[in-house]
Order: C-alpha cells, then structure tokens, then sequence
C-alpha cells in the first residue's frame, strides 16, 4: 500500500464508524456478487449530509484500497490476524474505529466470498443497474422563439468493472429514440432465440 | 459577349439565392458565406449601401419567419403586413420569401434544434449477444447475456 493509501487513509478519518461499515459491507457484497456495485455517490451524498466533508474521488480511492485489501485476503485465504498483518504499516495511521469494523468485516463474512476472485477475471465489462428516462419538450430557446422539439432524455445507472456505480445521461430525438428502442427490441429477441 | 441585361436587383433568383445565403449564415453555422461573397456573386452592380440595406431587411425577415416557426397561414398573414407597411417588401419578393420558407423550413428549424442540444448525446450504439458456456458462477452458466456499446459525448464533438 503505497504514497496513495497514505493519503486515502488520511481522509478514513473523516468517515463515521456506521458509514464506514457500510462501505466495507457493500464491498464484500460486491465480491461476492451479490451486488453489481458499490454507490459510492450515494453513500457519499449520505455522508456530506450528516455534515462530513469528504469528496467522491476520495470515496472512491477508499473504496478502491479496501475492495484491494479484501479481495487479496479472500485469494490467499487470510485469516483476520494474518489480514491486519498485510495492512503493515498502514495499522497505525488508520483510526481505531476502522481497524475494528475491518476485523469485525472479515471475521463475519470473510469466509463468504467464493475462492480466488482473481482480479484478471473481473469482467471487462460494465454491468446494467437501472433505466431511467423523460419525455420533454424544449417549448423555447436563445436562438428560436417557438422551439418545441420533444426529446427523449435516459439515464443509465452501470457498475463498471471495478464495481463503481454511476450514472450516464444521454439526449435523444424522438427518430433517435424509435431507434434505440428498436435496438434493445432486436436484441431481446435474440436473447430469447439464442 | 452579349450585350448584359441589366439584372433586377429584385429579380426572383438573386432574392431566393440570398436568402439561402443569408440561412447558411445564420442557422447552419456557416462562416465562409460572408456579406462580400453574397453581394460579389448575386448583386455585383448594386451599391454596397443598398445592398446592405436589403440584406439587413431580409434577414430581419427571415430571422422573425424562423423564429416563430411560421406555418403557412402565419407565414401569409405575416408577409401580407410587410408588403403594406411603409419601407416594407415587395409582393414579388413576398412570394419569393415564401417559396423559401416552404422549401428550407424544415431544415432551419432542425438546425435552430441542434443548436439548443447541449447535454450528452447518443452517438452511436453497438450490442452483440454472448452465450456464457463457462463461468465461476454456477447460476450464469449458459445464460445469454447483451453487451451494449454506447457512444455518448456532447453534440458536434467527437
């Protein structure tokens, strides 16, 4: 755990124990698949709620070390002692209160997640949470007084393959849209076919 | 050579051609199309300043015409007024104003769309459908499964 964990490790401090532990559960979640991802932009709009200060990239790095350490521990087997051993020098700068939910984590659910989740097979490929979409209509604009151009707007909710959450917003006009519908129809009757 | 015939200044195909220069401009974004080019190629024997003056006004036209989208009854009435106020147009150059709006309405307006789309875009879209014969995971073995490949970006850019 090199200069970077330093820093991230700096800013564990920030994070209250409950949310932590949540952090740490919805990681081992995601190894063990039952969860496509981590929400890391939930939780964190969760967390500057309660009045933290604490960024989504810092979030994000955190959750990044942790789903590491976890996933290292899970391939080699590590015991909970022989897992706060790895963490090495790193013991000391993290908080108390996070030490304990790693211990408390691992002790439960360690075992949990199947064998040797080699990080070369982690697929290369996001996955699909949920759909959002809206159907507007742009009545009027800068350049043109009477506008009215209906659009389609959809957001995609993806876990990337590092099990990040997020969310892709796209704009379509309605011939755009005829045709991405038509698409995901061609492509559920093939999966039907298939 | 022969001997030219003095153009008319408010001929119909000097008019129609300026006002497609004049949309080329103001709604497809197209700067080569400059003033000089557009008095150079279809009014070279017009003084500068009336030249000016008539492509103020047309513009003017055109800009209210694309403005409100004018369908044809608006488009009639609107015209109409202009032909009987004072320093307004003529009614040959009314039906040619017309002729244009019918013809590139369509395309001003989408092009006036495209310029208040600002958010992401659906560029492109590629899928595929995979048949999983071997996984880690029991419960996917042989499930079917759609890769999806989204281009998304922000309008115009690539």
């Amino acid at each position: 755990m090199g200069r970077d964990a330093g820093g991230a490790a700096n800013k564990i401090n920030l994070i209250p124990q409950d949310f932590f532990a949540e952090l740490c559960e919805q990681i081992i979640h995601h190894l063990n698949h039952k969860i496509p991802g981590v929400n890391t932009a939930e939780l964190c709009q969760r967390i500057q709620t309660s009045g933290i200060e604490i960024n989504i990239g810092d979030l994000a790095k955190i959750a990044n070390i942790l789903s590491f350490l976890f996933s290292t521990a899970a391939r080699n087997n590590l015991s909970t002692e022989e897992l706060v051993t790895t963490l090495g020098s790193a013991v000391s700068t993290l908080p108390k209160h996070a030490l304990q939910v790693i211990r408390h984590v691992w002790n439960e659910q360690g075992k949990s997640i199947t064998a040797a989740e080699d990080a070369r097979n982690v697929a290369t490929v996001g996955q699909f949470v949920d759909m959002k979409w809206k159907l507007g209509v742009a009545m009027s604009s800068d350049t043109c007084r009477s506008l009215k151009y209906p659009y389609v707007t959809v957001t995609l909710t993806v876990a990337d393959p590092s099990g990040q959450i997020t969310d892709k917003s796209f704009e379509m006009t309605i011939p755009q849209f005829k045709n991405f519908f038509r698409q995901f129809k061609e492509m559920a009757s093939v999966l039907e076919t298939v | 050579m022969a001997a030219p015939e003095p153009p008319p200044p408010e001929g119909s195909r000097p008019l129609s051609a300026l006002l497609g220069g004049i949309a080329q401009a103001a709604f497809h974004g197209n700067a080569a199309v400059t003033d000089e080019l557009l008095r150079g190629q279809l009014y070279p024997e017009a003084p500068p300043e009336e030249f000016r003056a008539l492509r103020a006004k047309m513009g003017g036209l055109l800009q209210s015409i694309a403005s409100a989208d004018m369908d044809l009854n608006q488009l009639e009435a609107f015209l109409t007024a202009q032909t009987k106020k004072q320093g307004g147009i003529t009614s040959d150059q009314a039906a040619v104003i017309a002729k244009f709006w019918k013809n590139h309405r369509t395309s001003i307006h989408e092009s006036l769309i495209n310029q208040s789309r600002w958010d992401n875009v659906l560029k492109n879209m590629n899928w595929r459908v995979d048949l999983k014969s071997q996984l880690r995971h029991i419960d996917q073995i042989n499930t079917p499964v759609a890769i999806v490949e989204m281009e998304v970006g922000k309008n115009g850019q690539c």
